[in-house]
């Protein structure tokens, strides 16, 4: 195998790794941190594609993606994390039963997803081995992010990841056109602006009477 | 013929760009838009950057109707709010954006733009609900965005499948051609069934349905019931297309149908129980489309089209009840015979969207009850019979005790006429569509 | 995957003198049993040194066992044979660990036929378990308190070690230790693996722990934080030394693993006079980790006692995700 391929292999083994580095930190400011390097690592992965296959599509979407997502995300999450000392760390968070409980998750779907037998799809870039399995577990590392935590910019962090992941999935399947993924970044970027709208009047997110059943 | 599809999605832009009168400019757009539908009906079968069909186009009418309704009801509506999330022009220019997103997601000829459109209308629908800013309102808007994302995102699996299994994203390119069925296909279909679905309100993700439509002013809910749902179930119609899979789509419409009608029985909030009747009524639409024959298809453009009105009526029954009263349950509301007009539309919209016989809604179960059958799905069959009887009894018992029992408590006597002109519009919708059905489209 | 190295390494008893075995069967052993507490020492004195201490000499563990194994043992009346027999049974076991898995030869030897790898990681546990057995018979609250301590943690660390040992032979084929080595040495690029790579951390972070080293339990000056030495609460004596004999071989077993089979593959020689030149090179590798280990030990603080099992669960994660890998890749 090319020394690239096996480069990009385990470069996207460290996605998984930050996934459960977002999932096991309680303080915030590091969590979107983290995602911001993750954003890094996936537009890495597209610049080192884009040089060894001399495809333009990759250099751009590794641009857009450290346009939009390593800085302007960034950005406004770190913006929107609120001053006062309570809101620094998320409290009641056990770090062991939440990363087993991911592992487990994670797991369950990919073992749910192979058996519907994700495994016969060849990736066209990656011709031997099994590279979509990397974004398959950063996609349902984002969904438990989401069910797991109650403040609002975790469960923003867990959008952001699940999208992360499909652009490295597109990326490694065969790229969708471009106007269709820098689409994608726009509707990210815009949810994450009405976000720091929401974030304003509301932190964190409880069960609520009115709004059971 | 671009340009009819392009000049509709630009007049709401047009009508934004007059921020100082929003409100008016607004109302004069959705008129244009409706008459731009005739030159639309002409320009049927086109095929190019948009794809227009008989069955989008329905789907179109429905939109610009609700659209237009929505936005005279609101004219007083959002007035009477007290508690602003957003502001009345932000509000009339959010709708403008909502509007847009949906006509584009209903015309362009491209799974991957109809995918940006979903995913627009929720970016754009957001806020909408915070109109009447309170806890639990920015709570159910927080709910929508991240669980209908969530699962839309999941949809862009769908979409890379596709593009993965036929290099090209048109839609007039795919569906005509003879699908063998690999398994990213199937595949594809299926994820759609689930990332779509979440919008359509299919049965493990529909959570975010009730909190969004109840919190969210009647006429936003009035839009998200009436015709979002129905765009996301247009989108799915055209994924599923491509590789019908009449098992996985009946059943799970079936198993969301009968959680529906479970649901139903114990609300006591009317307007939750409205959004739970819209998700019985989606996910009948969507049996009717996952039969994969004629009959079901109509049925379901029948269901949806009469719903719509009928829905859009029934919440902005609930906005005017909730003027009126102040509270959204059930069970402090009484003897609303005195007002007239409240009452009446109150009924004839409920009618509408539990399918009582003359309504178009009664045809379409029909129609997709008699398609179930015609394909051998019988435990289905039973299950939804069962579903449709529930609800059907759920909800008129509850509107029922709304109207007919105790004392009216309340000076007013008004209300606003919009309920009733929709309601009364869902009587002869369906009726006319289905005896024009053949003649025109 | 029967590859030709798994042949050789079932066929080598056919063709290697008795006496040669005799000679590297008992080097080994002696070897692990003589040289381990040696290298527990060095780590003491070398840290030593970088806290601006004299420190003890290198070979304080060996004075430690035998003033201990001169002086008067104590035994509660409450308890019973057990609490007498276990350090010895736990000692056994330890030896037995020490003829199957490639600690200082990387060629079979007699012993090896008597266990995989999962028959050490196996008896590992199995040791663990004599010796918390024991330590429950004397009935002291004190040493009740430390073993609740040690069994809140090994559920992780165990799991992980199986795990970890599970996963190396699904990548080569086989659960022979000897053959993994030599599948290793001989493709030199399973090395850069991914798999391979997760298994190296989940490893390396087991065998801080298992080895008493500062993210997770400090002995000696903090009692706060230990949380191995609680089994030594109310032994006394010769049935103190043997413990604490025991666990400098545990500790040299795991880390020879580490680097015999995960970190470093080579550098092993077989044949039958050069094999005595394993000593030094064993005594490189070691000092090797000993610096790493070292590195970590003094630059960073104590984790606190319910954070030991965060640390553990990353192993564990990284030993299942490794697992995965395996399976799903191939």
């Amino acid at each position: 195998m090319n020394i690239i391929y096996t480069l990009i292999y385990l470069i996207s083994a460290v996605l998984v790794i930050t996934g459960f580095y977002i999932q096991g930190n309680k303080y915030l400011r590091s969590m979107v941190l983290t995602l911001a390097f993750q954003s890094l690592i996936i537009a890495i992965i597209a610049f080192m594609l884009g040089m060894m296959l001399k495809n333009y599509t990759f250099i751009i979407l590794g641009i857009l993606v450290i346009i939009l997502r390593v800085f302007l995300v960034t950005y406004f999450l770190i913006k929107r994390i609120p001053r006062s000392l309570s809101y620094v760390y998320e409290p009641r968070v056990s770090t062991t039963y939440l990363l087993i409980l991911d592992l487990i998750f994670i797991i369950a779907s990919i073992f749910i997803v192979y058996s519907i037998s994700f495994i016969k799809i060849k990736t066209i870039i990656f011709p031997v081995k099994n590279i979509i399995l990397f974004p398959l577990l950063l996609f349902f590392q984002g969904l438990f992010l989401i069910a797991s935590r109650r403040r609002t910019i975790a469960q923003i962090l867990g959008y952001v990841e699940e999208e992360n992941s499909l652009i490295i999935l597109g990326t490694f399947l065969l790229p969708v056109p471009i106007i269709i993924e820098s689409s994608v970044f726009l509707d990210v970027l815009i949810l994450v602006v009405i976000f720091s709208v929401i974030s304003i009047e509301k932190n964190v997110h409880e069960r609520m009477e009115e709004l059971r059943g | 013929m671009i340009i009819v599809p392009l000049i509709i999605l630009i007049i709401p832009l047009i009508a934004g760009a007059f921020y100082k009168s929003i409100k008016n400019a607004s109302v004069a757009g959705a008129i244009l838009e409706m008459i731009m539908l005739i030159p639309l009906y002409f320009s049927l079968n086109y095929k190019g950057f948009f794809f227009i069909t008989r069955i989008n186009f329905i789907f179109i009418l429905m939109v610009s109707s609700v659209y237009l309704m929505s936005l005279l009801y609101s004219r007083k509506y959002i007035e009477g709010i007290e508690n602003r999330g957003i502001t009345e022009k932000n509000y009339y220019l959010l709708m403008n954006f909502f509007y847009i997103s949906m006509e584009f997601a209903l015309m362009v000829n491209n799974y991957g733009f109809m995918w940006v459109g979903i995913e627009t209308t929720t970016i754009s629908s957001a806020l909408l609900i915070i109109t009447e800013k309170n806890d639990a309102s920015l709570e159910a808007t927080w709910r929508y965005i991240i669980i209908v994302s969530a699962g839309v995102t999941f949809a862009f699996i769908s979409v890379i499948l596709i593009y993965y299994s036929f290099h090209t994203l048109e839609v007039t390119a795919i569906i005509y051609r003879s699908s063998t069925g690999d398994l990213p296909v199937r595949l594809a279909v299926g994820i759609a069934l689930v990332g779509f679905g979440t919008k359509v309100g299919v049965f493990p993700m529909h959570t975010w349905l009730p909190d969004a439509h109840s919190e969210g002013p009647a006429p936003v809910s009035a839009m998200f019931s009436g015709v979002l749902l129905p765009t996301a179930l247009y989108v799915l119609y055209r994924i599923y297309e491509i590789y019908p899979m009449p098992e996985i789509f009946v059943w799970a419409g079936t198993v969301s149908v009968l959680f529906a009608a479970l649901f139903l029985t114990y609300q006591h909030n009317y307007k939750r129980m409205f959004a739970y009747s819209t998700m019985e009524n989606m996910n009948m639409a969507l049996i009717g489309i996952g039969t994969g024959t004629y009959a079901g298809l109509v049925g379901s453009l029948v269901l949806l089209l009469a719903h719509s009105f009928g829905k859009a009526g029934a919440f902005y029954s609930t906005g005017e009840i909730m003027k009126i009263s102040g509270t959204k349950d059930i069970n402090n509301i009484s003897g609303f015979m005195k007002n007239k007009i409240v009452s009446s539309s109150l009924l004839i919209s409920s009618f509408a969207v539990t399918g009582t016989p003359p309504y178009g809604t009664f045809f379409g179960e029909f129609l997709i009850l008699y398609s179930v059958i015609t394909i051998h799905y019988y435990a289905q069959f039973i299950i939804i019979l069962i579903s449709i009887f529930i609800a059907f009894v759920s909800i008129n018992l509850n509107v029922s005790k709304m109207i007919f029992k105790g004392d009216y408590k309340y000076n007013e006597t008004n209300g606003s006429i919009i309920p009733l002109i929709s309601g009364i519009i869902a009587i002869f919708i369906g009726i006319v569509f289905l005896v024009i059905i053949n003649e025109i489209l | 995957m029967t590859s030709p190295q798994c042949q050789r390494a079932d066929d080598v008893y056919l063709v290697i003198p008795m006496i040669h075995l005799v000679v590297e069967t008992l080097s080994q052993y002696l070897f692990v049993i003589l040289a381990s507490p040696l290298f527990a020492g060095i780590f003491e004195r070398l840290k030593a040194i970088i806290e601006s201490r004299h420190g003890p000499s290198i070979f304080q563990p060996y004075y430690d066992i035998f003033k201990l194994l001169k002086k008067e043992t104590l035994i509660s009346f409450k308890s019973t044979r057990l609490f007498i027999v276990a350090p010895y049974i736990a000692f056994g076991i330890y030896s037995l660990i020490a003829l199957i898995i490639p600690v200082f030869m990387s060629r079979p030897i007699i012993f090896t036929a008597s266990g995989d790898f999962f028959a050490g990681a196996i008896l590992f546990s199995a040791a663990a378990f004599v010796k918390i057995a024991g330590t429950m018979d004397s009935g002291s609250n004190f040493s009740s308190l430390g073993i609740s301590r040690i069994l809140s943690f090994n559920f992780f660390s165990e799991g992980t070690l199986i795990t970890v040992f599970f996963a190396v032979a699904l990548i080569t084929g086989t659960n022979n230790p000897y053959v993994t080595n030599n599948y290793l040495i001989s493709h030199p690029l399973s090395n850069l693996s991914l798999v391979h790579i997760f298994a190296i951390f989940a490893f390396f972070m087991i065998f801080i722990y298992e080895s008493g080293r500062i993210p997770t339990q400090s002995e000696g000056l903090q009692e706060m934080g230990m949380i191995d030495s609680g089994i030594d609460y109310e032994y006394s004596g010769k049935l103190l030394a043997v413990n604490k004999w025991s666990s400098y071989i545990k500790q040299y077993l795991l880390g020879s693993v580490l680097l015999n089979v995960f970190l470093i593959p080579w550098g092993i020689t077989n044949t039958f006079p050069d094999f005595l030149l394993n000593i030094p090179v064993m005594f490189l590798k070691w000092m090797f980790l000993i610096i790493i280990v070292l590195i970590i030990d003094t630059t960073m603080a104590k984790l606190r006692l319910f954070k030991v099992v965060d640390f553990l669960a990353v192993a564990f994660i990284f030993s299942i995700l490794f697992l995965i890998l395996t399976e799903v890749i191939g």
